[in-house]
């Protein structure tokens, strides 16, 4: 319709990637202690790449030279850092020398990219909200 | 002669002046501005781009309760929904308020 639904489609994007941030952060928690996936070897840290994308008339007034308004994942990408390796000769998935590998997940930095995807959910949510009460600002012109 | 303008322009329903621009282009007189899109055409778009606006929110609150949607997606949908909804009210309440005020004028 304009630009201002430019701009919701843009944070409506957003909230999707930030969404898709804490399913991930979600899943590396839950699989902290993974040892073994689908292929035999230990859960390995998802992280997600975020690219920016053009959205509609919006592009024209913010982007200028380099349209770019909304965002999309660009991709889920797997954690190349070694497994941790734990002491643990009980464990079924030991190794020869007693050793256990587990994912390379660490639980603080996932809880922080986690609060930190929430509150940007939370500041698109604001922002549509913002843009919302504009037009019905604009709307009650007409009254 | 500016009595006859206004006569004329009263006098035959639907042919011209007024009544001929809140007619659709094809049916109204030769008089009018045929080429520039009317105010009730606009409200028709209006109308549409509200339906359409009401059906895209139906289908995505559709969708989540489904479980493929996301809850903002169906959120923002039915707001969309709401503003053009509230767009196309104003617009008739416009409309309605100039015809009223048309008709209160002492010919």
């Amino acid at each position: 319709m304009g630009t201002l639904t430019s701009a919701i489609a843009a944070s409506r994007s957003a909230l999707t990637a930030e969404r898709v941030r804490i399913e991930a952060a979600v899943s590396n928690l839950a699989n902290a202690e993974s040892t073994r996936g689908p292929d035999g070897t230990p859960y390995r840290r998802r992280d997600v790449v975020l690219e920016a994308q053009p959205v509609g008339p919006f592009d024209t007034l913010v982007g200028g030279g380099t349209p770019a308004a909304g965002v999309r994942v660009a991709g889920v990408v797997e954690d190349r850092a070694p497994f941790q390796r734990r002491y643990q000769p009980s464990h079924p998935d030991a190794d020869a020398e007693g050793f256990v590998a587990l994912p390379n997940v660490d639980q603080a930095e996932e809880m922080v990219d986690m609060l930190g995807a929430a509150r940007a959910y939370q500041a698109n949510l604001s922002a549509i909200t913002l843009i919302r009460d504009v037009i019905q600002r604009a709307l009650e012109l007409g009254k | 002669m500016a009595v006859d303008a206004i006569s004329a322009a009263v006098a035959p329903p639907g042919a011209t002046g007024i009544t001929g621009t809140l007619r659709p282009p094809a049916a109204s007189g030769a008089g009018s501005p045929a080429q520039a899109p009317g105010f009730v055409d606009s409200l028709g778009r209006l109308v549409l781009a509200a339906d359409d606006a009401g059906r895209v929110a139906n289908e995505t609150v559709g969708a989540m309760l489904g479980g493929t949607g996301d809850v903002h997606e169906a959120m923002i949908a039915l707001q969309q929904a709401d503003i053009a909804l509230q767009l196309t009210v104003q617009v008739r309440n416009k409309l309605v308020q100039a015809y009223q005020e048309i008709m209160r004028m002492p010919i």
